[in-house]
């Protein structure tokens, strides 16, 4: 008996041919495969050659859609297209996306990764490192990582969590007048951005002696999540609640909708990541404060490393070992500033190669 | 008639096997127990949790989960299982989101807009139905491929602004009340109340429960089994369009992950009432009494002050423990994994 039709193995059949093709384009394209020796020694790239490759989790989230933007944003300035990839917050999907760009033509690639967790960064830094990628890692790295280790990894750049949590429980305490009962809405409970962020609500509450914390709880920083467990925090502290501290924006957002549906107006919210939707709550005057860690720059500034180290306009060498690995600026937008803000845009002079840094808050200790 | 067509339904669930001496009340009435010594161990331990208030707010919490889980239900009774929530629910929360008044463009279709979410919904859940039968793909993958689709349609039409709602019909559903109670709340039990008597009264509903005891007895009397089970496969896609219309309405705003979690939720629930994963036994009202199982759980343990490091933990052990007491008296014909 045929195990295959013919339709079927004529596509099959098809399908290989197509493959093989691909490969063959790829390779004459790449004029020569990529090793990492090869790379190093023909380090500049005609800007024209280089790939621009931005990942992140998922085109569903403002923020790392916004990352996208920026670089694209980037990659129009001078004058490439930038492939927008996700992988669904999916580490699996993260590391076969990365391997098939490796297994590409490489040598004029600039990746800007935002990997999925700690523990999926040493396989991307492995690839690039092999294949003589650059890459530039944002967020998440183990400690033990050392980027100066690599040549390939140009730089991993982070935000302090403990900052940016602090910096919105001072906005807190203040808007509620110093004094008062809080409820915190924690993240997803083992990753270091919930631990950081919370670590910085406890130093604020230190400095704030006043200010009590009535109850924390963890909504992973999801909005329906947060929604529901800030209305039973309300029917159980009532009108003791002054204030909530969300470990992010979408965790904020929730947690107004259930105050709107409460009936209560009287409570500040105060969340981390700048969302579209926390500018505009911010500017209605129904949210206190936000930080942001500017995502459409985020989106540029990897990309831009990356290039210019490929097109030779900055030397590995003369990127100082505090900028390998390096805590950037971020943002506490409240009423006053947040006209600044809601338009986001990205500053073409940020990206310029002599510039790159000029956001460090200094290494990543 | 109704007894008869009740006895009908027994006598598929277990044909040939005689009977084993069983606590028949207790096989129905386990879980609802169980739901009772929740409440009144929280009760005790805390008065905020036995405040009206909150009882009102164990309700409205339900709501979703319960409309969720009706769709669920449809699908476990004939014993297949469905994944495609996420992707069904965020594809009708964007759609819906996008429908009615909202800050991304001019559409005002108001109802009109929530009768089409629910439309796609149901569509997508037709698909997982229709691949299973004419592919035959067991369900496992064709929902899981369905969800993916959903998500991908969702994704699509979010284009990575997101769209918020300012239609007064849908922003009142989460908000408005009547006798205490939210109106998706009044929409939540509408849907048990309908999804009860179809599984009770319609053709659908019994030989649905009749697939999952035994599908070829129903097969060689004649039944053609295909198109109900597609039919009960866009039923259960209506509910969870329905599901993700009330997040919108919830959240303000249509999100892509509006049904994120919603699949092993409603599974569970469902399963936590007593409907079994192999099917042909369990119904909507179980899965509602399951429902309230878990909501009552998740909101006690935040009253009597339960460290969050440790509720995902307790919250887990609690089900584990309600479900093996729930279905002690069936455990013949729990074993779905030996």
């Amino acid at each position: 008996m045929k195990l295959i039709t013919q339709p079927i193995a004529a596509v099959i059949g098809l399908a290989l041919a197509a493959t093989a093709l691909t490969a063959c384009s790829e390779d004459v394209g790449g004029g020569g495969g990529g090793d990492a020796a090869d790379a190093a020694d023909a380090a500049a790239c005609a800007p024209e050659d280089v790939t621009l490759v931005g990942q992140v989790r998922n085109e569903s989230n403002p923020y790392e859609a916004s990352w996208l933007d920026g670089g694209d944003a980037f990659a129009e300035q001078v004058g490439l297209t930038q492939d927008r990839l996700t992988y669904d917050g999916d580490s699996t999907r993260q590391q076969e996306q990365i391997s098939q760009l490796l297994a590409g033509n490489t040598d004029c690639l600039v990746m800007n990764i935002l990997p999925n967790g700690d523990s999926d960064t040493p396989p991307i830094v492995e690839g690039a490192q092999e294949a003589g990628a650059y890459l530039v890692t944002q967020w998440n790295k183990p400690a033990d990582l050392t980027v100066t280790d690599y040549d390939q990894w140009l730089s991993h750049l982070t935000y302090d969590g403990v900052d940016s949590g602090q910096q919105i429980g001072d906005a807190l305490a203040e808007s509620i007048g110093g004094s008062g009962g809080i409820i915190a809405l924690q993240g997803i409970l083992d990753t270091g951005a919930a631990k950081d962020r919370f670590a910085g609500l406890e130093a604020s509450l230190e400095a704030n002696p006043d200010v009590e914390l009535l109850d924390q709880q963890t909504a992973n920083f999801s909005r329906a999540e947060a929604l529901e467990v800030t209305k039973t925090l309300l029917t159980k502290h009532g009108d003791d609640v002054k204030g909530i501290w969300a470990a992010n924006d979408d965790m904020a957002l929730g947690a107004l909708e259930a105050l709107e549906q409460a009936g209560r107006t009287d409570v500040a919210v105060v969340g981390i990541d700048a969302v579209p939707d926390a500018l505009t709550a911010i500017e209605d005057g129904t949210m206190t404060a936000t930080v942001s860690s500017d995502g459409p720059w985020q989106g540029g500034i990897g990309l831009a490393i990356g290039y210019c180290v490929a097109t030779g306009e900055l030397a590995l060498d003369d990127i100082a070992d505090e900028d390998r690995a390096w805590f950037a600026e971020q943002f506490l937008i409240t009423s006053d500033n947040v006209a600044d803000f809601t338009s986001p845009s990205v500053e073409e002079s940020e990206f310029e190669c002599g510039n790159l840094f000029s956001r460090s808050q200094g290494a990543i200790s | 008639m109704t007894s008869l067509a009740d006895a009908d339904a027994e006598e598929f669930v277990a044909p040939s096997r005689p009977r084993p001496r069983r606590g028949v009340p207790l096989r129905d009435t386990g879980p609802l127990l169980a739901l009772i010594a929740i409440v009144v161990v929280f009760s005790l331990l805390s008065s905020d949790f036995r405040a009206i208030g909150n009882l009102q707010n164990i309700m409205d919490a339900a709501a979703i989960l319960a409309v969720a889980t009706c769709g669920v239900t449809f699908v476990l009774m004939m014993g297949s299982i469905d994944l495609s929530v996420p992707g069904v629910m965020g594809a009708s929360a964007i759609a819906v989101a996008l429908l009615v008044e909202n800050n991304r463009n001019d559409n005002d279709f108001g109802l009109l807009g929530i009768l089409l979410a629910v439309l796609l919904a149901s569509t997508l859940g037709g698909l997982s139905g229709l691949a299973l039968v004419t592919l035959k793909v067991p369900s496992f993958m064709t929902t899981l491929g369905v969800s993916a689709v959903g998500l991908g349609i969702a994704t699509l039409m979010f284009s990575g602004v997101q769209p918020n709602i300012s239609d007064n019909l849908l922003d009142s559903l989460a908000v408005s009340r009547f006798l205490g109670l939210a109106y998706s709340t009044w929409i939540a039990v509408v849907c048990v109340l309908i999804g009860w008597l179809i599984q009770r009264y319609s053709r659908l509903g019994r030989y649905a429960r009749a697939i999952g005891g035994a599908e070829e007895v129903l097969a060689l009397s004649g039944v053609r089994v295909a198109p109900y089970k597609v039919a009960v496969f866009t039923l259960a896609g209506t509910f969870y369009g329905l599901a993700g219309v009330l997040v919108t309405s919830q959240l303000s705003a249509g999100l892509v992950q509006a049904g994120r979690g919603y699949d092993f939720a409603a599974i569970t629930a469902a399963v936590v009432g007593g409907t079994l994963l192999t099917g042909g036994r369990g119904g909507v009202l179980h899965s509602a009494v399951g429902v309230l199982i878990v909501t009552v759980l998740t909101n006690g343990l935040v009253q009597v002050g339960v460290s969050p490091y440790w509720q995902g933990g307790v919250q887990g052990f609690i089900v584990v423990a309600a479900v093996a007491a729930a279905v002690f008296p069936q455990r013949r014909r729990n074993q779905v994994t030996k």
